[in-house]
């Protein structure tokens, strides 16, 4: 038996598990280094509760790797029906820190569900669209993938968490792209969305219909198809702050926070000027770890999490920046090539789909606590705290040595 | 199932690659720009320019009477407060605090580690800082390294009542008390709290919600200014509470309370309003607020009144007499007595191998259920109530309310005992107690333990006929209604044609509960209740209605002897005021 697991793990990407390693390190450092000043009766710190984390993220990280890719294959769909489930179950209790996003097992932490949608949707997605059958040329194959990912986004929203819902969507593209969706039907996708948000603004709106003239004119589709699609679309913008304005105030207020959460009284400028003092105070080289005045000064709520970078920033300084996003580069350029290797649609459908997501969290996480886009509570892959993640995290490691073969090599 | 080719043109691989590079780059050169290139600017900002967020208190609501009297205010103290990252290890600051303070400076040091929560979160040394204080740290500034002062509001009662019980206290939060809170989010060490009575009650309500305020501090703690782009965040002041009591009645009564330890309880049976609570003994309620010597504190804890102790929520006592409208409702409702049927007391009853006593010694004679209330004649209770079974007994006494908490929105209260069948078995076994458990059940003696609150629910009861509230104290307050019961119309007039007579009948023992207002029907029953702790307890408790207007009225003076010489006379002062004072304007009219 062991030999076998020898044999299978051999073809393994072992520098995937590699690099995931050094990155849970660095963060393990960090958080200790935050967790110093932490005053709590019990010695129960952010830094040891995520060194528990890692026992059951080793488990399910063991766990994938025993199951046979036919199996993972075979039940994704009933697992993803599961997932709907448990992502629905916090709305039936209390809210936590005012969401419905965990759910409470009776320990001192709660299960955040939708951690587990993120892989579970990105598998459900691959088995759809690696069906040979399917007509990728055809327009309509490529509308129940999207079904697919869109109705646990939804729910998401609804806890609300606009984040996970946001990481939900993105795999849909790039895997549709990696089947050989027609980049023209990609555009078709995307251009609702860009005419209502360029709808607000006339420069930008009236830029984004040359854009899509211009597509339309060097793609030429069917005459009738491009006047409809063309109009419908323009007619969507001009319509859209109408649609806005007949919604009542608090509902409006409502969607700007969501999009835009310095909106919120409570300040999430505060946070990003804060964020960037940080960082920028750190250097090139950093204050030294437990040095950062601005870490310990507790500006940032959430700095074992989402702002994570900053204290990285200030303590470690740029070098450390450096090397932890060339790791990330490294890692994320692995898992593409994997995929382009892979034997099989599914797998390498699969990886494509995890890159995705560690892609999407980086650069959010990253770019937010750097001030390049609004505050959105995203964490950072391997580093921040926080255990649904982590195991989250391992899990996809865990898919990733499975669906990645390197025998080819 | 795998059969599908993984076929993907190297284009898109490519464009894949070059996407995440492109990305990866971006990022890198954001960082760098932010950590290299204005590494200088940002560091500048770091050391010299603190943003410090400083939670500014919100003042808590005030608590007012039913005609908007002010019981707890708010008034402004200043309380000094020390930077732990900025201060330095001397003791330099706290030995010119004391100075100017003439606090010992061990007690500072003291208080500093109480509040202590982390070396950049500011921690209080000391409050109530007098004018000539402040000025003092003020013009020895210089000497002093992160030393602030910052205003705090702390309750004032400015009205002359005490109703501590009711009005209960705040508490300051500390360190050990933040370590064993479940809501720690919501507070900080230094904040104040309801810990007893309606603050601990309506917390939520009164509380508010805190501000912040940004200011710009340099690398000496000293304040340069506000933050531009970043606004403060204004407290949001707590609400203030109308409350049903009446200050006028409460404080009549307190006054007629002074010299006896027991109750004086008014409510309103059409809406369970509450308008007078006083628990007697009692203490000022302001000795919590920090001024009270640990003498004066000691006192109060080891006084053997027990004035800490809310006598009307958590005070148990055996109702005596005041419990036998049960058993008359119990015989009516089962048609087990005829009106005018009567036993004979001759002041002494013998049952089992168990002797009962009459309080009358020489015997009331021949009495029907009517003059058996009217004249509180035991021995008529004894042998009528050996109709009645115990189950049936039980019944009737959880439908009024006893065993069982009222609901009064006050924490704590105490459910007193209802000593059924289970717990009899239990407490002296099936053999233990026999059928003269039900005899002294009858006359609210044995293990029944009642509070006066439940009194209250069931005087209002039958008051209402049933349809009475929860007593409550929040006067906007919806009221909830009680268990149901229902009885026989007639069942109810009857009982309520007893109580009257109890008073206004020539041998009725609650004559002096009447102040003899025109219109005014005084209801009531007295009680002298036994207690093996000492003298009988003086019950009466009784209603007074004039017209559409009712008050109910629970009054107990512990060890007080007779019910109908000491406690009517005091219910007389409760009904006088009321409807004297023209306070039926103000009571709500079912």
């Amino acid at each position: 038996m062991f030999k076998d697991l020898y044999n299978q793990t051999s073809d393994m990407p072992i520098s995937i598990i590699f690099m995931a390693i050094m990155l849970t390190c660095l963060g393990l450092i960090v958080l200790s280094s935050i967790s110093t000043n932490q005053f709590d009766v019990i010695a129960i710190t952010t830094f040891t509760k995520q060194l528990l984390f890692l026992i059951p993220a080793l488990v399910g990280f063991l766990t994938i790797l025993f199951i046979p890719k036919y199996m993972i294959h075979k039940y994704i769909y009933t697992t993803y029906s599961l997932m709907l489930m448990l992502i629905l179950i916090p709305f039936l209790s209390e809210t936590i820190a005012g969401t419905h996003r965990w759910i409470n097992i009776g320990l001192p932490m709660s299960v955040q569900p939708s951690e587990f949608a993120k892989w579970i949707v990105v598998v459900a997605l691959a088995r759809y669209l690696s069906d040979h059958n399917l007509q990728m040329k055809r327009f309509t194959t490529i509308l129940f993938p999207i079904f697919i990912a869109l109705v646990p986004a939804i729910i998401v929203l609804q806890q609300p968490d606009l984040g996970t819902a946001i990481i939900l969507l993105t795999p849909i593209l790039p895997m549709l792209y990696w089947v050989g969706a027609k980049p023209f039907h990609l555009f078709i996708l995307v251009a609702p969305v860009l005419s209502i948000a360029t709808a607000f603004h006339t420069i930008s709106f009236t830029v984004w219909a040359i854009i899509m003239g211009s597509t339309l004119y060097l793609t030429r589709p069917r005459l009738i198809f491009g006047v409809v699609f063309y109009f419908g679309n323009i007619f969507l913008g001009l319509l859209s702050p109408f649609l806005w304005n007949s919604l009542r105030p608090y509902q409006q207020k409502r969607i700007l926070t969501l999009f835009n959460p310095e909106l919120d009284p409570l300040g999430a400028a505060y946070q990003t000027i804060q964020s960037k003092v940080a960082i920028g105070s750190g250097g090139f080289f950093g204050k030294g770890l437990g040095e950062g005045t601005q870490t310990h000064l507790k500006f940032l709520p959430v700095q074992e999490s989402d702002f994570i970078v900053s204290v990285i920033g200030e303590e470690l300084g740029f070098i450390t920046i450096a090397v932890m996003l060339i790791i990330f580069a490294i890692f994320i350029l692995k898992i593409v090539k994997l995929a382009f290797l892979a034997k099989e649609r599914f797998p390498g459908l699969i990886l494509i789909g995890i890159g995705t997501i560690f892609m999407a969290h980086v650069f959010v996480n990253t770019a937010m606590s750097t001030g390049m886009i609004p505050v959105k509570g995203l964490p950072l892959p391997f580093i921040s705290a926080g255990g649904s993640f982590l195991l989250s995290c391992f899990i996809m490691i865990g898919l990733i040595m499975k669906m990645g073969d390197e025998s080819i090599e | 199932m795998l059969k599908s080719k993984n076929l993907v043109p190297r284009s898109r691989f490519l464009v894949a690659n070059s996407v995440i590079i492109f990305v990866f780059t971006i990022l890198l050169i954001r960082f760098f720009h932010i950590q290299v290139y204005g590494h200088n600017e940002y560091k500048k900002r770091a050391d010299i320019n603190r943003i410090r967020a400083i939670p500014t208190t919100a003042p808590r609501g005030m608590i007012l009477d039913r005609n908007g009297q002010i019981l707890v205010d708010n008034y402004p103290t200043y309380i000094l407060t020390g930077l732990p990252n900025e201060m330095g290890n001397d003791n330099k600051n706290f030995s010119v605090i004391s100075n100017c303070t003439a606090i010992d400076t061990a007690i500072l040091i003291d208080n500093f580690d109480r509040y202590f929560r982390g070396r950049f979160i500011p921690s209080r040394i000391t409050k109530d800082l007098t004018f000539d204080q402040l000025s003092c740290i003020e013009e020895h500034k210089h000497e002093l390294t992160g030393i602030n002062y910052i205003q705090f509001p702390e309750r004032s009662f400015p009205s002359d009542v005490h109703m501590s019980h009711v009005l209960g206290y705040v508490k300051e939060i500390d360190r050990s008390l933040l370590s064993i809170m479940d809501d720690t989010e919501q507070y900080d060490a230094g904040d104040l709290i309801g810990w007893r009575g309606i603050e601990k009650q309506y917390e939520n309500i009164l509380r508010g919600e805190k501000g912040l305020t940004f200011l710009q501090v340099d690398a000496f703690g000293r304040e340069v200014g506000t933050v531009k782009d970043i606004n403060d965040i204004k407290p949001i002041p707590g609400q203030d509470i109308f409350t049903t009591i009446d200050l006028g009645l409460q404080k009549t009564l307190e006054k007629a309370m002074s010299d006896y330890r027991g109750v004086a309880l008014v409510t309103d049976p059409a809406t369970g309003q509450i308008l007078a609570f006083v628990s007697s003994p009692d203490f000022p309620p302001d000795i919590f607020t920090g001024n009270t010597t640990l003498r004066e504190w000691r006192e109060i804890v080891n006084d053997p009144t027990k004035p800490l102790l809310n006598r009307i929520t958590n005070g148990l006592y055996p109702p005596g007499s005041t419990f036998k409208m049960i058993t008359a409702i119990a015989l009516l409702e089962g048609l087990m007595i005829e009106q005018d049927e009567e036993f004979e007391c001759a002041g002494i009853y013998q049952f089992g191998d168990r002797v009962f006593k009459c309080w009358k010694v020489s015997g009331h004679g021949k009495v029907n259920l009517d003059q058996a209330i009217t004249q509180s004649c035991n021995i008529f209770f004894y042998q009528a109530v050996q109709r009645v079974s115990l189950n049936r007994f039980i019944k009737l006494c959880r439908n009024f309310g006893f065993g069982s908490k009222t609901g009064i929105d006050l924490p704590n209260e105490l459910a007193g005992l209802l000593p059924t069948r289970d717990y009899m078995n239990r407490r002296y076994t099936s053999r233990g107690w026999s059928r003269g458990h039900l005899l002294n059940l009858a006359l609210g003696q044995g293990d029944l333990l009642a509070t006066p609150i439940q009194l209250a629910v069931y005087i209002n009861k039958i008051a209402t006929r049933g349809h009475t509230f929860i007593p409550h104290f929040l006067l906007s307050k919806v009221p909830e209604t009680t268990i149901s019961i229902s009885l026989n119309e007639q069942t109810w007039v009857n009982i309520q044609e007893y109580l009257f007579h109890a008073v206004n009948d020539k041998h009725g023992t609650g004559s002096a509960a009447d102040p003899k207002i025109n219109g005014l029907n005084v209801y009531g029953k007295t009680g002298t209740a036994q207690n093996p702790h000492g003298d009988d307890h003086a019950w009466f408790v009784g209603y007074a209605k004039d017209g559409n207007q009712m008050a109910s009225t629970i009054i107990l003076v512990e060890n007080g002897g007779g019910g109908g010489r000491i406690a009517a006379p005091l219910a007389r002062i409760a009904f006088d005021y009321i409807f004297n004072n023209k306070i039926e304007n103000r009571l709500a009219v079912k």
